[in-house]
């Protein structure tokens, strides 16, 4: 670790060790009451001397949430959309970055301010031209109906974190692998694409995230064929507004939080240096 | 050549109106008429459905056992995604189904949006459909069109703790002024109790404060309405029910923001001596901690004795415009809407039918419908049949004039006049 | 590699996918603005009509929009702060603890970050639930209500978004201070300079392209902020005062089927957050730094 070495006095350091302790208490606080209340058996959440612990653990909100129809369906369909809009979108993504960094060209600058411009575009409102696009092509009540959108909407942050981290890559790199006779595809995919394959992970938890969360299109598009729905869509049934079964909406909660919890600690020591990376001129 | 500075801006106009308007579905009535295949159905998913599904399940079964190489496929839609579905089957009708339940409210709307088929001649052609109550009949037309069958009707009345009205020694209210009065003292005498658990969102719950008063959402005929909420007998109205929020009945940090079925959850939890609640809540507070503590009367009128008109809500079976088994479609419709399904679905799910006389048996048959098939009979209020009043309800135009007025926001004149407003504004777009 | 096809070549597939599936469904939406185009025109009941700016004439004659469009600037200018501040405050405190506690609050804020908005909002809404809440019963406030006023709801849902969007602050800005040379802090230490004047002074000018980054990217998502409000306030708060402007956006279309109105206020919105990065970028550049 190249941290910076700073002579720092001890009670500082103990200070700042305590405060991070204490802070990371808080940021887990809400996750940790989140499990608690899964975990709560019923009637317990509902009391008003509410604890931090229970003394009788019980599965029963989660038998709730996996005894609902097909729900194993809906967690594969679920990871089927997440999985290939990560996949395809980081190839994408991979190519378009190369294009803006590695070559000089007109409307270079444009492109790139487009790229970001896309980023802001709310995507609640464009719920209806994408209907009636998805109709045309057929999508409506598919899971492409929710990977295509997907894929465009988490293209340009990708392209945009990615800039910096194919940037980093060194030019000398570049000439060296074409003196030795490299094709140019074979200098893409197996010398520029390992070099940047941490800042693809890092990129692609944004993707993962927002197509595994995604609870707007799949209301939208997936209209007569529910086997074809996903996770968050069996979750809001719990979110009832006339008999919130807390339990029930905490333990689909958990459900739902687990998948991207594992997917980022897999992804953490790259995600740093990713991220790191893609902002590194 | 030397253009015109303006012309390209025209070109860009004309491009713009003529050659790319915007998406619209073609949405014209199907001509067709299979007599097999498959028949989508969708129906609403209420809390507890399982006993639902029983009888519908029986209905299709004979149903398809009627009509060889013919399938139903029957779907439960998700109360809160409803609304987006309905809309999107009206935009892709590939994905509709052929016949679907909806609320009654929603009739109007659904007629001007071209999703509704027009049954109006099988309606008359219907032997049971004589014995449909009037209030129902209306609930399913549309300018002298029929659109559908009615399931069910659902009427409010007030239920109380009949435990802590023993208790304090009190009687049950006879006018609303009486209402108001009990509800403050139960609160001072338990002060862990609501008097009467009322709700900002609370539109159908609200209303009738407005109608025993006088007032009126609006006035007018066919396409033409005008709102009234701002007259001085509907501001008396809005201005007894939201007096009922405060510390002394309904605090309104709780209360403000609650919709009908917080009212209901909340006596059912016990934390209520009186609600506002329909028929249809009597499965959940039978399920409640009240169980045997609670009895039901009909909300009272201004006047002694005389009982404030209801909502009749309830729900109704359309077919869709676009089906391609009209006459399959049409007969299902009447499968599930018929009087045997309704006295059946009265059983399993409490909804009160919306036949008169199949109503007076179970009334009969099951003695806490009594207060409200009363309520019914002393006459009820329905919505503007206007296509408008879908816009005006998912708008939360209502609501908001509650809450602000609870919130100290605008005084009732001033938030009547800005509800009154955004009314006719939407009575007007809709005309 | 300097051919003249290449680049466009490598842009293609991505060009293909955002052309058709958000230049195009943006610029339908341009498009319905001008139009009149309720539920009834989607459907084909009735003819669309050309409507010109009637539209924004509409939407800008109206209070409520101007109130929301306050309240969401404000909003997501305070959002966009606390964001900046705690991130990069704990991004700076990573630095200076043990492995152990490093990886202890860093695996905290992976999982906030990890966490679905929806199931976020849920959670904070229960943690502050006036009835069955633990934090009213620390703090010992009774049944107090956090979503009755204004302020204390937004106050609850900035929580809420600070806490689920400062660990991408944090972990973007703590990555980049691990890559300023040691020898520059050590040295800085050295001439006796306090923690905030080495921040002030040689951490945040180095990390100034970092900086940029996420500011845009904090502005841009708190800006759009939707379904925090959208839950924590159930759709907009008592009587539609904790609206902000893309939900006002969603409310307009959806639920009364104005989607031309509602299309209105997705341009407008747009077209605010250009002017706001493009004015951000512009003062960058002008102080010599590139895109």
């Amino acid at each position: 670790m190249n941290l910076p070495r700073l002579r720092v006095r001890r009670p500082w350091r103990l200070a700042a060790d305590a405060s991070a302790l204490l802070t990371a208490v808080a940021v887990a606080f809400p996750l940790y009451w989140m499990v608690l209340s899964a975990f709560k058996p019923a009637g317990e959440i509902e009391s008003s001397e509410p604890r931090p612990w229970t003394l009788a653990p019980s599965l029963d909100s989660f038998r709730r949430v996996f005894g609902q129809q097909e729900f194993g369906r809906y967690f594969i369909n679920s990871l089927v959309v997440a999985c290939s809009v990560v996949i395809v979108s980081a190839l994408i993504a991979f190519l378009a970055a190369t294009a803006v960094t590695r070559f000089r060209f007109r409307f270079r600058t444009t492109l790139l301010i487009m790229f970001l411009v896309a980023q802001m575009v709310p995507v609640e409102a464009l719920t209806i031209p994408l209907f009636f696009l998805m109709r045309d092509f057929g999508q409506l009540n598919t899971l492409g109906s929710l990977i295509l959108p997907h894929i465009a909407f988490s293209l340009p942050f990708a392209i945009w974190m990615l800039r910096g981290f194919v940037k980093a890559v060194p030019e000398a790199l570049e000439e060296a692998a074409y003196i030795d006779g490299a094709s140019r595809a074979r200098f893409l995919w197996q010398i520029l694409f390992p070099l940047v394959f941490p800042g693809l992970v890092a990129t692609s938890v944004f993707s993962f995230i927002s197509a595994w969360n995604d609870f707007l299109f799949a209301k939208s598009f997936i209209i007569s064929d529910t086997s074809q729905s996903t996770l968050p869509m069996a979750l809001l049934v719990f979110y009832k507004p006339d008999d919130p079964d807390w339990g029930g909406v905490m333990a689909a909660s958990t459900v739902m939080t687990i998948p991207v919890l594992i997917f980022f600690v897999l992804v953490q020591r790259r995600l740093v240096s990713g991220l790191g990376g893609a902002v590194k001129d | 050549m030397k253009l015109s500075p303006r012309l390209p801006a025209l070109l860009l106009a004309a491009l713009v109106v003529t050659a790319c308007a915007p998406r619209t579905s073609d949405n014209a009535a199907s001509d067709k008429d299979e007599k097999s295949g498959t028949l989508r159905v969708w129906l609403f998913q209420e809390v507890g459905n399982k006993p639902k599904e029983k009888v519908v399940d029986s209905v299709v079964a004979a149903f398809e056992k009627a009509h060889e190489g013919t399938r139903v496929d029957v779907e439960y839609i998700p109360v809160d995604t409803r609304a987006q579905r309905v809309k999107a089957a009206f935009n892709d009708p590939k994905s509709a189904p052929d016949v679907m339940e909806y609320g009654n409210t929603d009739t109007a709307g659904y007629v001007k949006d071209g999703g509704l088929l027009d049954v109006t001649e099988e309606f008359g052609d219907w032997g049971e459909a004589k014995d449909t109550d009037p209030t129902a009949r209306q609930s399913v037309t549309v300018d002298g069109r029929l659109y559908g069958a009615p399931l069910y009707v659902g009427v409010r009345a007030l239920y109380y703790r009949t435990d802590v009205f023993g208790e304090l020694g009190l009687k049950v209210p006879e006018t609303m002024t009486e209402l108001a009065a009990t509800a403050r003292e139960i609160r001072a005498a338990k002060p862990d109790l609501y008097g009467l658990v009322v709700g900002g969102a609370y539109t159908y719950g609200a209303m009738p404060f407005v109608w025993a008063n006088g007032g009126e959402l609006a006035t007018g005929k066919g396409g033409s309405y005008a709102s009234t909420i701002d007259s001085a007998a509907a501001r008396k109205g809005i201005k007894a029910y939201t007096s009922l929020f405060g510390d002394d009945n309904c605090p309104a940090a709780k209360c403000a923001g609650m919709g009908g079925n917080d009212t209901v959850t909340a006596f059912a939890a016990g934390k209520a001596a009186m609600a506002i609640g329909g028929d249809f809540s009597h499965t959940a507070v039978e399920a409640g901690k009240v169980k045997g503590k609670y009895a039901v009367v009909p909300l009272p009128g201004v006047t002694p004795g005389s009982i404030a008109p209801a909502f009749a809500g309830g729900n109704n079976i359309g077919v869709l415009k676009g089906t391609s088994h009209r006459s399959l479609a049409v007969e299902l419709m009447e499968q599930l809407a018929s009087k045997r399904t309704q006295s059946e679905l009265f059983d399993a799910m409490g909804f009160l039918p919306t036949f008169g006389d199949v109503r007076q048996q179970v009334a009969a048959r099951e003695p806490f419908v009594k207060p409200f098939v009363r309520t019914l009979g002393a006459g009820t209020r329905f919505v503007p049949a206007s296509p408008a009043w879908s816009r005006i309800d998912s708008s939360l135009v209502l609501p908001t004039m509650f809450q602000e007025v609870i919130s100290g926001r605008k005084d009732v004149a001033a938030a009547s006049k800005d509800a009154a407003a955004k009314m006719n504004d939407a009575f007007g777009s809709a005309g | 590699m300097q051919s003249r096809k290449a680049p466009w070549l490598y842009l293609a597939p991505a060009l293909v996918v955002l052309g058709g599936l958000l230049v195009y469904p943006v610029y339908q939406l341009g498009l319905i603005s001008f139009f009149r185009y309720t539920q009834a025109q989607v459907s084909g009941g009735e003819p669309t009509t050309f409507e010109g700016f009637g539209n924004y004439a509409e939407l800008l004659g109206d209070d409520r929009f101007w109130q929301v469009l306050l309240s969401t600037v404000v909003f997501a200018a305070a959002c966009v702060a606390s964001t900046l501040t705690v991130g990069c405050a704990l991004a700076v405190l990573l630095t200076r603890v043990r492995a152990l506690p490093r990886l202890v609050l860093m695996m905290a804020a992976l999982g906030a970050w990890a966490t679905p908005a929806v199931t976020g909002s849920t959670v904070w809404l229960l943690l502050f639930d006036p009835d069955f809440g633990p934090v009213n019963r620390v703090l010992g406030l009774g049944d107090h209500s956090w979503t009755y006023g204004r302020y204390s709801a937004f106050l609850l849902v900035l929580l809420e978004v600070v806490w689920c969007s400062f660990p991408f602050v944090m972990v973007t800005v703590y990555a980049g201070i691990r890559a300023v040379p040691g020898e520059v802090l050590e040295a800085a230490a050295l001439d006796g300079a306090s923690q905030w004047r080495i921040w002030r002074s040689v951490l945040a000018p180095m990390l100034r392209p970092i900086l940029t980054v996420v500011t845009i990217q904090s502005v841009i998502w708190d800006f759009k902020v939707f379904t925090q409000i959208y839950v924590m306030t159930n759709g907009g708060g008592i009587a539609g005062q904790n609206l902000v402007l893309n939900v006002y956006a969603y409310q307009q279309a959806f639920a009364s089927s104005q989607y031309s109105l509602g299309s209105a206020i997705g341009v407008v919105m747009l077209l605010i957050l250009l002017a706001v990065t493009l004015g951000y970028l512009r003062l960058l550049r002008r102080q010599g730094e590139e895109l």
